[in-house]
């Protein structure tokens, strides 16, 4: 573990602790991170002794302000860079853990940030949180899933809300919206989401493995499949 | 533009259409005249976005209850089409087709005042213009069910709580709270807003892991595009963009 890495990983118990670790930069995401997120994304995915994830952010100011736009102009052509995002897919990755996921949010949670989040199970929200999807006014759409994600969870109506107005909402109205599981106080934020945890720790594996993958492949799948298989 | 036609079409600026709706119940005439509108939004390539709202006390009223035959058009459909945003300011009562017709645009502005209501029930009919796709994709089955089944008409207080509409303003700030968050959009990057709507409405019909290969190869074609490059320079630049829409 040293400081210059942009992600952490940790293991306490049955519980792993992924912290993006960017904080004098608002956490916001870039290559060498998107690198060492899969890298410890792989880590999870092959590790039964995991039996839940929490994902933060490190500072105190943003669980993620975005993408790091220094890197935009000079990426590699179009097409290299589509070559690239397929080749080591590492939202695919994420979606595809087989544990569940937890979100801890502070602060801002911008872009990459809300695509972070919405990859997770449950997300819990300190109330000091600030949301938006700024993508469109840089001329872009979202990347990391937030096109697809976001209208999921939340429905078309209010998805295309954010996406095409780029606003930014409190963490209240993201509850209002069921963008967030919960709101805590921000000093609390901590103690709430592992206190979720170690409930799912607890529980058989193999069941908790199921639920995950059964309203994850489920919502992919006509509604009789499912419940024939 | 010709006075005969029920709809009108005024540009705000060049790159934001309204559409007005007439007060009269539509008609095949009506449906005729609305097709050949969104046509022209998407061959109008200035055109960023598109506010629709109504011409009298309601937004857009159900067709006629006297209408003895089918009817044979459909109003959401042509407004589905459109591809870049729609934002419908709902300055009064929507019902059967009329909310139908704003169920196909993307972002929904009611005002305190409006209802909204599927009556189709009570004369032995189901809604005919898409609510029966469009209501539970939006809502949920368990809302659409009751409203649908039910015919009764819900507040707009009730419609903002289970996502039905966006935003709830008094009736006389609907058609302007619709158009600054048109005119918003109207300054961003055109493709960007298409595409963004496309992958989010596509990507609902298809897997999840299918949506993300769309939403990622509308990303990197947008790569491509003069806007991008100013979005980004401007945002490094500390400067308001000024996109071309190209």
């Amino acid at each position: 573990m040293s400081a210059d890495q942009t992600i952490l990983y940790e293991k306490q118990g049955h519980i792993a602790y992924v912290t993006l670790n960017r904080p004098q930069v608002l956490n916001i995401y870039n290559v060498c991170m998107r690198d060492e997120l899969y890298e410890a994304l792989s880590a999870v995915k092959a590790d039964t002794d995991i039996h839940v994830v929490i994902l933060k952010g490190a500072g105190e100011k943003a669980f993620c302000a975005g993408a790091d736009l220094t890197e935009f102009l000079s990426a590699p052509a179009p097409t290299a860079a589509r070559h690239v995002r397929w080749q080591r897919d590492v939202w695919g990755l994420f979606l595809s853990l087989p544990q569940p996921v937890i979100a801890a949010l502070h602060g801002y949670v911008f872009g990459s940030g809300i695509e972070m989040a919405m990859c997770c199970d449950i997300r819990i929200a300190a109330d000091d949180c600030v949301f938006g999807l700024p993508e469109v006014a840089l001329g872009i759409i979202p990347a990391a899933g937030a096109t697809q994600t976001v209208p999921r969870a939340i429905g078309p109506g209010p998805a295309l809300d954010l996406l095409l107005t780029g606003r930014r909402i409190g963490a209240q109205e993201a509850l209002e919206m069921k963008l967030v599981n919960r709101v805590v106080p921000r000093s609390d934020l901590l103690a709430a989401v592992e206190a979720l945890a170690e409930k799912t720790t607890g529980f058989d594996q193999r069941a908790v493995r199921h639920i995950k993958q059964a309203v994850s492949r489920g919502l992919d799948l006509p509604l009789n499949l499912p419940l024939r298989g | 533009m010709n006075a005969k036609k029920a709809i009108i079409i005024t540009r705000e600026n060049p790159r934001l259409a309204v559409i007005t709706l007439p007060a009269a119940a539509p008609t095949t005439e009506f449906a005729a005249e609305l097709a050949g509108v969104c046509q022209e939004i998407n061959f109008d390539t200035a055109i960023r976005a598109a506010v629709i709202t109504g011409n009298g006390p309601a937004f857009c009223r159900d067709v006629a209850s006297s209408h003895q035959t089918p009817a044979a058009f459909s109003l959401a459909g042509p407004v589905a089409s459109i591809n870049c945003p729609v934002i419908a300011a709902i300055n009064g009562n929507a019902a059967g087709m009329g909310l139908e017709l704003a169920l196909a645009c993307d972002i929904r502005i009611a005002a305190k005042e409006a209802r909204f209501s599927f009556p189709s029930i009570w004369h032995g009919l189901i809604p005919s213009d898409g609510a029966t796709q469009r209501l539970p994709r939006l809502v949920g089955r368990a809302k659409a069910m009751e409203m649908m089944l039910s015919g009764d008409a819900i507040t707009a207080a009730d419609a903002l709580r289970i996502g039905l509409v966006s935003r709830v303003v008094p009736a006389e700030d609907v058609l302007e709270a619709a158009l600054q968050m048109g005119r918003e959009m109207a300054g961003k990057a055109a493709l960007a807003l298409k595409y963004c709507k496309e992958a989010v409405y596509k990507g609902l019909d298809m897997t999840l892991d299918q949506g993300l290969q769309l939403e990622g190869d509308l990303y990197f074609l947008l790569h491509t595009t003069e806007d991008r490059t100013e979005g980004i320079s401007a945002f490094k630049e500390k400067r308001k963009p000024k996109f071309k829409g190209k």
